[in-house]
């Protein structure tokens, strides 16, 4: 009951503090935008069944009649690219701040002197910074959703999982911010460190093609040990627009390793909040 | 009933990590408050005050010693549920409204909502802030800021309150409010730890003081006793044996020179109890005198005394 109540308030409190700082409603601005250009701009005339017309802005594109399906799915599949490359660069860097700010002076005294335990003062903090970006997203990837299902009448769940990917890429990479933030009470240190990550990502992935081009073994098998244990969210992300394309999954690695990484680091920096003096 | 704050040999050692250098902060202060004590915390800059205040919160790890907070360890959590906190340079978040803030301190302590917004309402006329619930704190002065943060420590109703520097940026009149405040819930039974470099403030309100200086206890006990040059001075020759030991139970302190016994009263009233019985007795009464001892006077000796003493 008590851990409830603690619990809802840390949540809320992260919460109140996005809505203050204006990142939710940044973001919202952003999604809107978004949502209003399929909308609004987009126009899809089904033409005959399985073909449709489409215009922006007004404009007929050159190609011509286009087959719906393949349509929403490449529609679908760029709403998802842009969630996980612009949409975690966005979310990573207007939410790095959340949690830095409990650990300033004159604040944290206050939180740590309430009877609270430290890991869930930790927790609240990082679930209410989840929260406030998964509702984003959500609001984003069901806006579009709903605008593509209407007007094609093609309904892909499969776009709703790449929302529930790309939130679990940004909570992994949360880790990130929060490990480092906890040790160093820097947002800025902790925002480049989570960067980090998301840029060795895409690098990382190809370290078969990579690898092959160092001379030494020593620096071939770092790479291969790197890309084991760096979150892997760029193969999330292919695994977003694999499930949208309807193909099946070639490997479920990078959603578990992504997931002990996260899980490894989060227990890292509980431990370290644990032990620390303010 | 266990005692409201326990430290047995509390130490906190903090530790450069470039230069390795050590610096001892609290050096095994043992302390005992009772329930319903108003313990005033006295101590000259970078004596180790706020440190002690913070192992007695959990928000710094001792290296070694111990804390408890009415008979649990001052690690668990639940430790702090009777305990109500005003820090001392506190920031508040200013995405709070007065209301807000309350409520969100309280339900960190467990607070059920209904009850939140109850207390919340009580707290806000007491401490003069009702016109303002609702408006954001960034716009509250210092001094509104402190009657609100001494409003968050007692929202859930605390049995301990722990004040660090409570007056601090308040006017006058403010301080006499928040004085009044504190001397109400003395009167209810809530114990009072009040960390204050304004020694006028402790003179007033509090029972019993500990005087730290470089991380030790140079000087505790109940005020009256630590202030005993502050009382009435009664000298006299050939007082009778029974005459003597009735009278050493009422006063602070005895002392015998040359035949010559110097009893040393709180009050007047023991003066002169002191001055009847001996006169009575056939006593010759020598001289009566009025010292004029402070808590300032208290203080500065005490401190002087410490670092004169080499530390370990």
């Amino acid at each position: 009951m008590i851990g409830g109540i603690q619990m809802a308030a840390l949540v809320g409190d992260t919460f109140r503090e996005s809505l203050a700082r204006k990142i939710f409603w940044g973001f919202l601005g952003c999604s809107t935008l978004l949502i209003l250009f399929f909308l609004l701009a987009l126009n899809i005339d089904i033409v005959e069944g399985a073909w449709a017309a489409v215009s922006i802005f007004g404009q007929e594109t050159r190609r011509g009649l286009v087959n719906v399906d393949l349509l929403v799915r490449r529609v679908l599949g760029g709403v998802a690219a842009f969630l996980f490359t612009a949409g975690l660069f966005l979310a990573i860097f207007a939410s790095a701040g959340l949690i830095p700010t409990v650990f300033e002076p004159g604040r944290i005294e206050l939180l740590l002197s309430k009877p609270v335990s430290r890991s869930r003062i930790l927790l609240g903090r990082y679930l209410g910074t989840l929260v406030v970006i998964g509702c984003n997203m959500f609001y984003l990837v069901l806006g579009v959703w709903t605008i593509l299902g209407y007007k094609t009448h093609i309904w892909s769940f499969h776009f709703l999982l790449a929302a529930v990917l790309a939130l679990f890429a940004f909570a992994v990479l949360l880790t990130v911010v929060l490990l480092v933030a906890v040790a160093s009470g820097s947002g800025v240190l902790a925002t480049m460190a989570a960067y980090f990550f998301l840029i060795m990502s895409p690098i990382l992935a190809q370290h078969e093609k990579i690898a092959p081009l160092f001379r030494r073994q020593w620096s071939r098998d770092l790479m291969r040990w790197l890309y084991y244990l760096f979150p892997k969210i760029f193969d999330l992300g292919n695994m977003a627009r694999l499930a949208l394309e309807g193909r099946s999954l070639p490997s479920w690695t990078p959603l578990w390793s992504s997931g002990a990484f996260g899980a490894a680091l989060l227990a890292a920096g509980l431990w370290v909040f644990d032990r620390k003096d303010y | 009933m266990p005692a409201a704050i326990e430290t047995e040999r509390l130490t906190k050692q903090f530790r450069s990590l470039w230069s390795g250098r050590e610096v001892r902060a609290v050096d095994g202060i043992s302390l005992q408050i009772n329930p319903g004590v108003a313990f005033g915390l006295l101590g000259p800059n970078g004596s180790g005050k706020t440190t002690f205040v913070k192992l007695l919160l959990s928000v710094v790890r001792p290296t070694s010693g111990a804390a408890r907070l009415f008979g649990r360890e001052c690690q668990e959590s639940a430790a702090r549920l009777k305990t109500g906190y005003l820090p001392e340079n506190h920031r508040f978040p200013t995405y709070h409204t007065g209301l807000g803030m309350l409520d969100f301190y309280a339900a960190l302590s467990g607070m059920p909502a209904p009850e939140r917004r109850k207390r919340a309402a009580e707290l806000l006329e007491a401490t003069g802030l009702a016109n303002w619930a609702d408006v954001r704190i960034g716009k509250y002065s210092k001094g509104m800021l402190q009657r609100l943060g001494l409003a968050q420590a007692l929202m859930h109703r605390p049995a301990l309150l722990i004040l660090d520097e409570p007056t601090d940026g308040v006017d006058p009149v403010g301080r006499r409010e928040i004085r009044q405040v504190l001397a109400a819930l003395r009167q209810q039974g809530v114990t009072i730890f009040l960390n204050s470099h304004l020694l006028s403030e402790v003179e007033l309100f509090c029972d019993e003081v500990a005087i730290i200086s470089r991380g030790r206890v140079a000087l505790a006990g109940k005020l009256a006793q630590l202030m005993a040059g502050s009382g009435y001075r009664v000298s006299a020759a050939g007082v009778p044996g029974a005459v003597s030991e009735r009278l050493r139970q009422s006063a602070l302190s005895v002392a015998v020179l040359d035949g010559v016994v110097d009893f040393r009263f709180a009050d007047r009233e023991g003066a002169n109890r002191a001055i009847d019985l001996l006169r009575q007795s056939g006593s010759e009464i020598e001289s009566v005198r009025h010292e004029q001892s402070t808590l300032e006077d208290v203080f500065v000796r005490a401190v002087q005394e410490s670092t004169q003493e080499p530390r370990l």
